[in-house]
Order: structure tokens, then sequence, then C-alpha cells
């Protein structure tokens, strides 16, 4: 599993230049602070890590998760296996499936294929964050009673994907669903029930049947 | 995926420095990430390109529109000037993948993405863009490939960002040893014609900067067919941009995606639409030079008269109300 890059040992290899650019620059700094004092900051932040593991702060769900983990880990992992959150599912693991769907700010991502290091500083929100004091929130109360589910191994990301275009499109249109879940998959074929729960949800209520049979 | 070590680039300079000879650059990730998983690419270092100032925005002048290489498929979509003004360009966007990749797939990343031919990513099989003597999809499965190639290779190029800039005569602007080229979408991809080891013409180390989109064109549309209506690879994208001077057509220009390993243009159908009245037979005859040389395989032969049928709607649609 681990494959550990042995250490340049050569005095002039890319590493130990990156690693002494801040000792050069700190030594300047005396001469002309101010300068000198962002130059560090910006040669600081362009420090190689990895490949063992490194500090990784996200910050899911309102809560910050402090982890130890190398750079190649994805964000579904860190989720997953490095925290217990296991809302968002691992299907596909290449960004087609859409069972991974997680929200960045309150942008649908798929976590498979962002990796965690990339994900900090920003709020990152699970199926596990959308029940606020025990209360389901609209989008998993109209899954539930619009039986949009049979297996549910899809519904975390169906459900991310509903909540983050109901974010930005309060009264969204069957097309509209349709774009915004169109990078999620259900094998048990329940697209047109997740159909009318979101459109449910958004208090659309969905008369029509036969535009919910041609779900494209 | 193998381990790597990480680093975040603030200046273009570095970036280069850190990415060195076995690095990667990376921005969304989707393509990358996806290779590296299948252990199709090594990389030693990815270096996160996506704090590099001012690539992330779109800016207007008046002879040309310019996009930054991260700038996401996304932005491009929801872009309302884009909207109006590269009517094409924000379909192309809005066909890409699924919203969660939109979400933070670059335009460079686009453009840059490796073949999505089914031998090439299968990781036991060694085929000829892998070093292997062999292209498998020849004498295989073949429905997914290209009609024209300058090589032995049919993996067929997809970005449909590429195919709507091909129409809109776009420049890629990229930095390659510190000096900023220009290239156009024909020779983005010129080195994917001749050698099956490329995906394009980027050698290691360089960088797309931004794309620069000549205003000349203010009528474009983009189509494609595919497998499935939504999130899925296109088995033929068109796309078409002119202007329409008193119903005449003016430096028109027609792009194909998913039939060539480069964006198939051919500049004898441009030449003829050039000064033409939109109409059913002019779109037919350019439509028929577009596709003269076509060459089907076993599976493949479908893409002709689908490619054809195609090339006139997307004509067509440039009409538009006038």
């Amino acid at each position: 599993m681990k494959n550990s890059e042995p250490e340049n040992i050569g005095a002039h290899s890319r590493r130990t230049f990156f690693k002494s650019l801040g000792t050069v620059a700190a030594t300047a700094a005396t001469s002309q602070v101010r300068t000198i004092g962002a130059e560090l900051e910006k040669i600081n932040s362009e420090k190689i890590i990895g490949p063992g593991p490194v500090p990784v702060t996200l910050t899911v769900n309102g809560e910050k998760l402090k982890l130890m983990i190398e750079p190649r880990v994805t964000l579904l992992d860190a989720l997953r296996n490095y925290s217990s959150l296991t809302g968002a599912k691992e299907g596909c693991d290449r960004a087609t499936c859409g069972a991974c769907t997680v929200l960045l700010g309150d942008t649908p991502i798929y976590s498979c294929q962002k990796l965690a290091i990339e994900a900090q500083g920003i709020e990152i929100t699970t199926v596990e964050g959308l029940a606020k004091d025990k209360r389901l929130s609209k989008v998993q109360l109209a899954f539930i009673e619009k039986d949009a589910l049979q297996c549910g191994y899809c519904t975390p990301g169906f459900v991310m994907s509903v909540t983050a275009l109901l974010k930005k499109n309060f009264h969204p249109t069957a097309d509209d669903v349709k774009h915004a879940c169109a990078g999620n998959l259900c094998r048990c074929g329940c697209h047109p029930h997740i159909l009318q729960a979101a459109l449910k949800a958004a208090g659309v209520e969905h008369a029509a049947k036969t535009e919910v049979i041609t779900y494209a | 995926m193998k381990a790597f070590e990480y680093a975040t680039a603030h200046s273009t300079d570095s970036a280069r420095q850190l990415v060195a000879d076995k690095g990667a650059y990376i921005a969304g990730g989707n393509d990358l990430l996806g290779l590296l998983k299948e252990y199709l690419v090594e990389a030693n270092i990815l270096v996160n390109i996506k704090s590099l100032p001012g690539m992330n925005k779109i800016e207007h002048a008046r002879s040309h529109w310019t996009i930054g290489a991260l700038v996401t498929v996304a932005q491009i979509e929801n872009d309302a000037d884009i909207k109006k003004h590269f009517p094409g360009l924000r379909e192309a966007a809005a066909d890409v993948a699924s919203q969660q990749i939109r979400n933070v797939a670059t335009v460079g990343g686009n453009l840059a993405q490796h073949s999505r031919c089914w031998y090439f990513r299968h990781r036991d099989t060694q085929c000829l863009k892998k070093n292997g003597d062999l292209c498998f999809a020849r004498n295989g499965e073949n429905r997914y490939h290209s009609l024209f190639t300058g090589n032995t290779c049919i993996s067929p190029v997809v970005s449909s960002l590429a195919t709507i800039f091909a129409a809109l005569d776009a420049t890629a602007i990229v930095l390659r040893e510190g000096k900023e080229i220009r290239l156009s979408m024909a020779e983005f991809y010129q080195r994917a014609w001749e050698n099956p080891l490329s995906h394009n013409s980027l050698g290691q180390g360089d960088l797309i900067v931004r794309v620069e989109i000549p205003t000349a064109r203010p009528r474009s549309a983009f189509m494609q067919v595919s497998d499935k209506h939504a999130f899925d690879w296109a088995l033929v994208s068109c796309a078409a941009a002119a202007e329409v001077v008193d119903g005449k057509l003016k430096s028109p220009r027609v792009a194909l995606g998913s039939i060539s390993n480069v964006p198939h243009q051919v500049e004898t159908a441009n030449q003829f639409l050039d000064g033409k009245v939109l109409d059913d037979a002019t779109a037919t005859h350019a439509a028929d030079l577009i596709l003269k040389d076509a060459k089907p395989l076993e599976h493949n032969g479908y893409k002709v008269p689908m490619a054809h049928a195609l090339i006139r709607r997307t004509l067509l649609k440039l009409k538009g109300d006038a």
C-alpha cells in the first residue's frame, strides 16, 4: 500500500532546495523586513509536503476534523475511513456514480475525486449534517414521503445534489432537477420518484405523470 | 494511487520549478486522479495551481475575450455574458459531464484531458498509446473511435470545449519554459495527430494559462449526440460559429469532436460556407465536404450519418431568429 519515496541524497535536490529557501529568506529579512516577510510567507506556503502523513484540518458539518493523512487520501476516504462519517458512499471511486456527493461550501462535488488536502478551509457538508436538532431536512422528508429509494445506497448523493440545487434555485422545473441530478445514478431505478421528491421539497407539486416517465 | 508529494504554487515560475521532470499540475483533478488511480500516469509530486493569481477570470475586450485556464466549466455555464456573446460556448459547457464535475473541472483541464479509449484506460492493456506495438481498437471494439487519424491510434479528442473553441478560432496561451506561446486549437492537438503517445501538444511542465476568443463570430452553436441524454461523452459533437451579415455567413467555421484525434476542421468547407445564405442545400454540401475523407471502421460507421445530420442541424442553428 505505502510506496514512500526514498529521501533524495544529493545536496542540491529539488526538495532540499525548496526546504532551504525559508532559511535564506529569513536571513535576508533582517535588511528588508516588509517585502521579504511577504516572500517568506509565500515560500513557506509553497513548501513541499508528503508523501507521508501530514496534518489536514477539515471543517465538516460545522466541526473541525484534525487528521494525519497522506496527500493522496481523497476527501471520501478521509470522511469514511479516517473519521467514521460514512454517509457519503463509495460507489465507482471514479467521479461517475455520484454516491459520494458532498457540498463544498454550497457546491456539490464528488468527494472521491477530490484530495482531502484540497478541501481544507471550506465548509464541507455531508448528509449527516443536514438534519438540525434531530429534525430531518425538507429534502430528506420529501425522499421518504415520495418513496424515492429502494436500496438507499445512492440516496445520500441524490439528497446532496437536490439540496445544492434548492439552495440556488427555489422553484426548479423538472428539467432543472434532471440537469442537477444527471451526475447521480440509481441502479434500483428510482429516478421518477427522486424527481418527484425534489419537486416536493421545493414546494412544486408535480402532477403530470407522463413527464415523469420520460425522465432521461 | 501511488503516494506523492504535494505543494501549492503561488507563481507560474515556482509551479514550473516544483513540477520539474516527474510532477503533474493539479487543478480540478478529475482526469488526473482517475489516471493516477488506474496507474496510467505517474507523478512524484502534485503541484496545486489553483492559487495562481489571475487565472480564474473571464475578461472582456473589444476584439477578444480572455478565459483564464482555471475558470471552471460551471463558471462558463452560468455566465450571462458568455450566453449572450458566445452561445455555443455556453451550450458546450452545459453539456460537459455532470454538475459535480463542472463545479471543479477547469478550462485548462478540459483541453488537456487524456484519451477516453477503453484500451488506453484499461490498466492491463499495453496499447500504442502506452508505448505498446498495437492499436487494439483498430481490430477490436471501436464504436466510440475516430473516423479520421493522422497515425495508427484512433482515439478521438473528446473535449467539448476544444470543439467550440476551434469553431470560434480561439487561441490557447501556454507557458513553456518561461515563455508564452500561442496555439490555435489545431496546433494544440497537432501532436496527437502525429504521435499516438500524445493526447495533445503539451510537453512536461507546459502550463495552459488562458484562452483568447475573438469576438468576430457573434453567432455560435454546439450540439452533441450521446448514448445517454446527459452526463455522457459525445459520440459526435459539432460546433459552428460565424457572423451573419445581411443573411450571409461571414468567416464561418465548423469543427467536430469525437471523430478525430484533433478537433476535425475542413478548410474547404469553411471557404465554401463563406458568403453563403444558410439553407438546407448549403448545410448539406458543407457536411459532405467535412466528411468526404472519413474512414469508418467495423463498429463506428454510424458516426458518418450522425455527424452529417449534426453538422446540418448545428449550422442551421446559426440562423437564429434573423
